[in-house]
């Protein structure tokens, strides 16, 4: 899952960051459906159904429309170059792996070894939606950053329950939904979806 | 339920309607009447349970532990300290809700006064829930709801630069009290759960000196910014004037009351009073507000501002008070202290009074002329005397001149300042005759203030067309001013009555009374506890009025008629305004006297003629009074906070991402620090 979002530091078209979060989707409902098989926890396969079909499939395709409609706009460059941003990755790793140390340590759960790597993987989206320019490329890391959150409960609470997991995937489809409209203002606005442009709404 | 909660159910029933019925009226006349409707129900309310407790000393207590449970629930806790300033706030509350409804005529159509229906309701609420609460939680609250309310009531005539400035002061201070006041309940709570008055007394006991020390200097900040002490006054001047007079009323005849009961309530009850140098502070600090208030209302020539600066005054008077009479405490003359207290809680209920009165005087003024500026005033006792009455009535009772009752407060305060020949100590041999000259010089010069205020305004010819065209304001509004005055009246012919029902109040807190239970005093008599000197103002009316009386008589024997003719005509034949004495004039000797304070700044610029210079078109002469201390000590605050601003300005870049980046910096600072602190 972390190498699906450093494919999106490493990418520059945006479609291939949309593979990117069906996959990495896909492999969080495998996560969570592997967790609800060893903790025989019947509820968490009905997460991982509904994981599939919301982030696997719905939300990729509706990125995917998004993408068709603002295909000629012109690529912009990200703040931070690619090379610059796998090196800063791998230092938000690093420091996840250093901050959840006394976690790991005091939790006895066989999924422990899980938490750095959510908790970088937290990280890592949050890197991307600071560095990157396009408003799509934000939608992304947001919700690779949901995708973080929910791997993070996942391995550390071994299972959310169903109706927990519900609340959390409204949130972020409405918050998608949310975003997915201010993506087409913001285009209708500056004929960009840059957000760089914004700054000219400053006083 | 008992009646006395059922009492206290009623007010808060009263405050709550006016403040939510208004909504449902159909015209704006009917809003104003449910507003006022809903505050005289309310006010009665207030009263009723008030008098209830005073009278019986049995406190009412009604606890609510489930509202806001997390913070320590609703306590509330009405004891005969608290009844009095709630009597206080219900009284004024009463008369100012009933003037309000014609002096708020004006404002049909123009403001939301469904809007104002819930501030004036809700500042009441809070004003007395403030005197009624028993718990950390409940104060905060009530003192929050008092404050937010008045600040939009002050803001109610917002179009004016003048009054979002004033907003603006009083908001920030009144912030500035709150931040003062939370560490120090915060000092001042033994635990978290344990927040209740109760609790917080039995906690000072343990408490180490230098917390007790801190906490009555949070307490003089905080409630001492509320009161107006100098120099935290600032905003007094400013939002006074800007309010509706019948909320000026309020504001300064009652809200900066509760300024004062806080400072005794956490002072004297909570923490049963101090070592001698918290008096010795008490003392200076209401000295120097005392004698730096009048000498600011000298100088101002606005009826509003001038009165403000009046309430710096006064409540420098009751902080002498409350020194003296803890300082002559600390040294173990607590017959002597209890004058002390008595005078200056005696003296908050006389300040209450007439300052409600000249406000309300001024308000009727201000709404027949539509001016506050004295110098376009003059004639108004000829178009409204019962205002003009009402009015002089309120300046002789502020002026302490017997035998009214700022005179009875003022001579207790006196009394027990000469008491400090009592105690063999130079510090207190020197300080408490200086505080006798500065209490001296602040009447006198508070009678001058007001032989001004009254003179100028109401006297000789009028200074402009509105004043020419006044008139006699609604009968409602006069009424309240004829209550007023007569209460005044009351309060000081019947004030050994009222001392010993103070007496009572007194004795209730124990950091005031030293436990010690006081000696039944005469009816109609004040007398010092050495016997050596008393004073009956019922024997000074009566005195007077039989003077009065004589003096008619002789001259109705002696034939003399009534004259009309012009003041001061001096065999002139057309008199004009022009020639009159100003308020400017009136207040110059005293600003040549005390330049150095008011370092005024002047201007005369002449226009002439352009034939030749000896005729001379016009002349243009403006004087202002700069308050330096306000220059020294606010203008480089306001400045710092500024550049401040300014500099906090810069986060606000305009990019989303330099946002996203503060967003996503703040998770992982606060997850080192996490990492860190383990």
């Amino acid at each position: 899952m972390l190498l699906t979002a450093l494919i999106v530091l490493w990418r520059k078209s945006v479609p291939a960051y949309i593979t990117a979060y069906k996959w990495q989707s896909w492999l969080l409902a495998a996560v969570t459906a592997t967790i609800g098989y060893f903790g025989g926890d019947r509820q968490l396969y009905w997460v991982a159904v509904v994981l599939v079909a919301l982030k696997g499939v719905a939300i990729p395709f509706l990125l995917r429309a998004m993408q068709r409609r603002f295909s000629a706009l012109p690529e912009t460059k990200p703040y931070v170059n690619t090379e610059t941003s796998l090196l800063i990755a791998s230092l938000l790793v690093l420091f996840a792996y250093v901050l959840a140390r006394p976690w790991v340590m005091v939790s006895r759960l066989p999924t422990r070894e899980g938490l750095p790597l959510a908790t970088s993987l937290l990280f890592v989206s949050l890197f991307i939606i600071v560095s990157r320019k396009k408003a799509t490329t934000q939608v992304i890391g947001f919700l690779m950053l949901e995708n973080a959150i929910g791997l993070l409960a996942a391995v550390g609470t071994y299972g959310v329950p169903l109706l927990v997991e519900l609340g959390v995937f409204l949130d972020a489809l409405m918050g998608f939904l949310v975003m997915q409209i201010f993506v087409y203002h913001i285009h209708e606005t500056f004929d960009s979806i840059d957000v760089e442009q914004l700054t000219r709404l400053r006083h | 339920m008992s009646a006395e909660s059922g009492t206290l159910v009623l007010m808060v029933a009263g405050f709550a309607g006016g403040a939510g019925l208004a909504f449902l009226a159909p015209s704006d006349r009917g809003a104003r009447l449910v507003t006022a409707l809903g505050a005289i129900v309310g006010c009665l309310g207030g009263l009723a349970a008030a008098a209830t407790v005073i009278v019986t000393g049995r406190p009412v207590i009604a606890v609510l532990p489930n509202l806001v449970s997390s913070a320590g629930g609703i306590v509330i806790g009405l004891d005969r300290l608290g009844a009095l300033f709630l009597a206080l706030v219900a009284a004024v509350g009463l008369l100012a809700a009933i003037y309000g409804v014609s002096y708020t005529a004006e404002y049909d159509g123009r403001r939301p006064l469904r809007f104002f229906a819930v501030m004036f309701n809700g500042f009441l609420l809070g004003m007395s829930l403030v005197a009624c609460a028993a718990n950390i939680f409940t104060f905060l609250l009530a003192w929050e709801v008092m404050a937010v309310t008045s600040y939009f009531l002050v803001m109610t005539e917002h179009e004016s630069d003048d009054t979002r400035q004033a907003g603006l002061w009083y908001i920030a201070m009144t912030h500035f009290a709150l931040v003062l006041l939370l560490p120090m309940f915060l000092l001042m709570a033994p635990s978290a759960d344990a927040t209740t008055f109760a609790d917080l007394r039995l906690g000072a006991r343990v408490l180490p000196t230098a917390a007790r020390d801190g906490v009555f200097l949070l307490a003089l900040l905080a409630f001492g910014s509320k009161a107006g002490i100098v120099p935290l006054h600032v905003w007094l001047p400013r939002a006074h004037p800007a309010a509706p007079s019948h909320v000026s009323a309020l504001m300064s005849g009652v809200m900066i009351k509760l300024g004062i009961y806080g400072l005794i309530r956490v002072t004297f009850d909570l923490m049963g009073g101090g070592p001698t140098w918290w008096g010795g502070l008490l003392l200076t600090v209401g000295s120097v507000s005392a004698l730096l208030g009048v000498l600011y209302a000298l100088m101002e020539h606005d009826l509003k501002r001038l009165l403000a600066y009046h309430s710096v005054e006064n409540i420098g008077i009751i902080l002498i008070g409350i020194g003296a009479g803890s300082i002559l405490n600390g040294f173990g003359l607590h017959a002597l202290g209890r004058i002390g207290f008595a005078g200056a809680l005696f003296h908050t209920v006389n300040h209450a009074s007439f300052k409600a009165l000249l406000f309300l005087g001024a308000g009727g003024v201000i709404q027949q002329t539509h001016t506050g500026n004295m110098e376009e005033l003059g004639g108004l006792i000829k178009r409204m005397p019962y205002t003009a009455a009402s009015f002089l009535v309120g300046s002789a009772a502020i002026a302490a001149l017997p035998p009214l009752n700022g005179f009875a407060s003022e001579w207790l305060i006196f009394q027990s300042l000469l008491a400090g020949t009592h105690i063999p100590r130079p510090e207190v041999a020197i300080g408490f005759p200086i505080a006798v000259g500065i209490l001296a010089l602040t009447s006198g010069l508070a009678a001058a203030c007001f032989v001004k205020a009254f003179g100028i305004s109401f006297l000789a010819m009028p200074r402009s067309d509105h004043a020419a065209r006044a008139q006699e304001p609604h009968w409602s509004m006069r009424t309240m001013m004829l209550l007023l005055a007569g209460g005044c009246g009351v309060l000081g012919v019947a004030a050994p009555a009222v001392i010993r029902s103070l007496n009572s109040i007194i004795d209730s807190v124990p950091g005031l009374s030293a436990g010690e239970p006081v000696a039944p005093s005469p009816r109609l008599w004040l007398t010092m506890p050495d016997g050596m000197t008393q004073m009956s103002p019922l024997l000074i009316a009566v005195l007077l009025g039989a003077i009065i009386v004589a003096v008619a008589l002789a001259l109705h024997v002696r034939g003399l008629r009534v004259r009309r003719a012009d003041t001061w005509g001096c065999g002139r034949i057309g008199q004009t305004p022009r020639m009159e004495y100003t308020a400017s004039a009136f207040a110059e000797p005293l600003r040549r006297i005390f330049s150095e304070l008011y370092r005024p700044t002047e201007d005369l610029s002449i226009s002439v003629h352009g034939e030749s210079r000896y005729f001379v078109r016009s002349i243009t002469y403006t004087s202002h009074v700069v308050p330096w201390f306000e220059k020294a000590f606010y203008e480089p605050l306001t400045r710092g906070v500024h550049a401040c601003a300014t500099q906090v300005r810069r986060l606000q870049a305009g990019y989303v991402h330099v946002y996203l980046l503060y967003v996503a910096a703040a998770l992982v600072v606060a997850l080192a620090s996490a990492w860190w602190f383990q």
